[in-house]
């Protein structure tokens, strides 16, 4: 029987991942992609809870956070074009000019 | 049957949307020929007159859209605050894009939908509107960090921001989704309800601590503070500004909201991590920005070390502490935005912001360099300025809540950036210019430069009505 734990474990999982992935990948859309890993976790617990409290204002929630994902990627993509344009390259520890 | 809209609640905001298509039919309509900055003047006349709109709306109080959006005195007092930055903003733009010559109408857009997401933040009582406040703010700012894209340290510094405001949004909504689960809500008014009958869990501090790194990232306090440095210097500087002033003082709403409100009653479990983060933020801030060559940068830290005088107010959890963040922001916009003209405009004559080029700047501009002796002395918390009353309030809120040891560290750290600030005034002042052609200021420069001078000396030495204004901006808010 999966309850409610389960998907908290899964969305914890996921969650993980994508810290995980942000913080070893070197590739700007490796990157991009484990953010995108973090909203997606955040929607699993959304929809869990609002399955087993009852309530739709989370199923509701989810959209919006879909939606803003959809913007994030958009600006996300267009930067990295830009700096490929610039650096040619999408890793993203070659941006080391600015530091003190 | 749908609940009814009380339109008159967020008249300020559709005003704002309206301008922004507004502008952008403008935009299309007109001929590409007509360069020029159409887009510009207009903008500024209807921030005008929106701010005329937005004085009549001083009563306002109520809930619309089912409990999801508030406008009470905190919401207002804010909203004024992000329209007066607005309008440095502006101006500031154009005079970045005029001489760079590129198109910036887009930038503008930008901005209108910067502001509106500010607005949207000072009045959102709902954890979901919150976010795509947050979000509609954070995203067109990562789109004009990177707007200069000729600039290698421009796309750097929007790729900068870009991963570490997502990450940001990604725990803050971590931290609401389980914070949905324990309440049944995202509503602040159903969760202060469940706050004030019901012991803090593991689970609950869980989100908490998530929502509070997503709003610490905002204000740039310390352990989220690494966007900070890099995207300040390479951001264009009208952006610089507004994340300075205008998305910082979008978090302290935020944080007023969450802290003196909605999670009221925990506020003694907290407090004591809260001071230590305020001491970590304001020590780290300054003692790195003694080191710095480039005044965006310095500028950067000093916004650190400023987050952790704020945080003091927040740790005082008072009346008085809350009302004394409201007043220091008040100063703190002046101060910031007349440094920050003071930047612009000397980069456009000269194309650096390194620090060793400001030398001598007294005997190129006597305008210039007495406003950034101004603002400096300011920040740096001499009296009679702004900057000095409002670590005053900050500080007397902080000992009454029985913080002395912070009121301690705070006063250490005055003295320290002193030091920093003050070498700069000795830069302008006694160091002969290696460049001695003087930098013109137009007329119109010269009198925002006024502008932002008459407000550090007027809150320094006038402080009764703005204390009071901040005062009944916390008295009257509801959450």
């Amino acid at each position: 029987m999966i309850g409610l734990d389960q998907y908290l474990l899964l969305s914890g999982g996921i969650f993980f991942i994508g810290i995980i992935g942000i913080m070893t990948s070197r590739s700007a859309l490796k990157v991009l992609l484990s953010l995108e890993l973090l909203l997606a976790a955040s929607n699993i617990v959304f929809v869990a809870f609002s399955r087993f409290n009852g309530d739709y204002a989370g199923q509701l929630i989810v959209f919006f956070v879909i939606l803003v994902a959809a913007a994030e990627v958009a600006v996300g993509l267009a930067i990295i074009v830009l700096m490929y344009r610039h650096f040619s390259t999408v890793q993203a520890d070659e941006l080391k000019d600015l530091k003190w | 049957m749908f609940p009814s809209i009380a339109w008159n609640l967020i008249s300020l905001e559709v005003l704002m949307t309206i301008a922004l298509v507004g502008l952008i039919i403008v935009d299309i309509l007109s001929p590409k020929k007509t360069e020029g900055n159409l887009i510009g003047i207009f903008s500024l006349i209807a921030l005008f007159g929106l701010i005329g709109f937005w004085l009549t709306q001083h009563d306002l109080s109520g809930s619309t859209f089912g409990g999801m959006f508030i406008m009470d005195s905190l919401a207002w007092f804010f909203k004024g605050l992000f329209l007066i930055t607005m309008v440095f903003v502006f101006l500031m733009t154009e005079q970045f894009f005029k001489l760079s010559g590129k198109r910036s109408n887009a930038f503008y857009f930008l901005l209108w939908l910067a502001l509106l997401g500010m607005c949207l933040i000072a009045s959102s009582a709902d954890f979901l509107l919150l976010f795509i406040a947050i979000e509609i703010l954070t995203i067109s700012l990562y789109v004009m960090t990177a707007y200069l894209k000729s600039d290698k340290h421009s796309i750097e510094a929007g790729m900068k921001y870009l991963i570490l405001g997502s990450l940001a949004s990604g725990f803050f909504l971590y931290g609401v989704s389980f914070l949905y689960g324990i309440t049944h809500s995202v509503r602040f008014d159903v969760i202060q309800g469940f706050v004030s009958t019901h012991p803090m869990t593991p689970m609950m501090l869980f989100s908490l601590v998530l929502i509070f790194s997503a709003v610490g990232f905002k204000i740039a306090a310390v352990p989220f503070h690494m966007w900070v440095p890099d995207v300040y210097q390479g951001a264009p500087t009208p952006v610089t500004a507004l994340l300075a002033v205008g998305s910082k003082a979008a978090g302290f709403v935020i944080l007023i909201r969450l802290f003196f409100g909605v999670f009221s009653a925990w506020h003694v479990e907290w407090s004591l991590v809260l001071a230590g983060l305020a001491a970590i933020t304001m020590t780290y801030g300054n003692l790195v920005a003694m080191f710095q060559t480039n005044i965006k940068r310095l500028l950067g830290y000093s916004s650190i070390a400023h987050a952790g005088y704020l945080l003091m107010g927040v740790t005082a959890g008072s009346i008085l502490g809350a009302s004394a963040i409201n007043f220091y922001l008040l100063g703190y916009l002046f101060t910031n935005l007349a440094a920050f003209l003071v930047i612009i405009l000397f980069s456009i004559a000269t194309k650096s912001d390194a620090i060793e080029d400001y030398a001598g700047l007294s005997r190129r501009s006597g305008i210039l360099a007495c406003t950034l002796l101004l603002a400096l002395v300011s920040l740096a918390g001499m009296p009679p300025l702004a900057g000095f009353f409002g670590k005053f309030a900050l500080l007397m809120a902080t000992i009454k809540s029985e913080f002395l040891w912070l009121a301690l560290v705070a006063a250490v750290n005055i003295v320290i950036s002193l030091y920093y600030y003050l070498m700069i005034v000795k830069r302008i002042y006694v160091d002969a210019p290696i460049n001695t052609s003087p930098i013109i200021v137009s007329l119109p420069m010269r009198l925002a430069l006024g502008v932002a001078m008459a407000g550090i000396i007027g809150i320094g030495i006038f402080q009764g009505p703005f204390l009071d204004a901040a005062m009944t901006a916390i008295q009257g808010m509801h959450f």
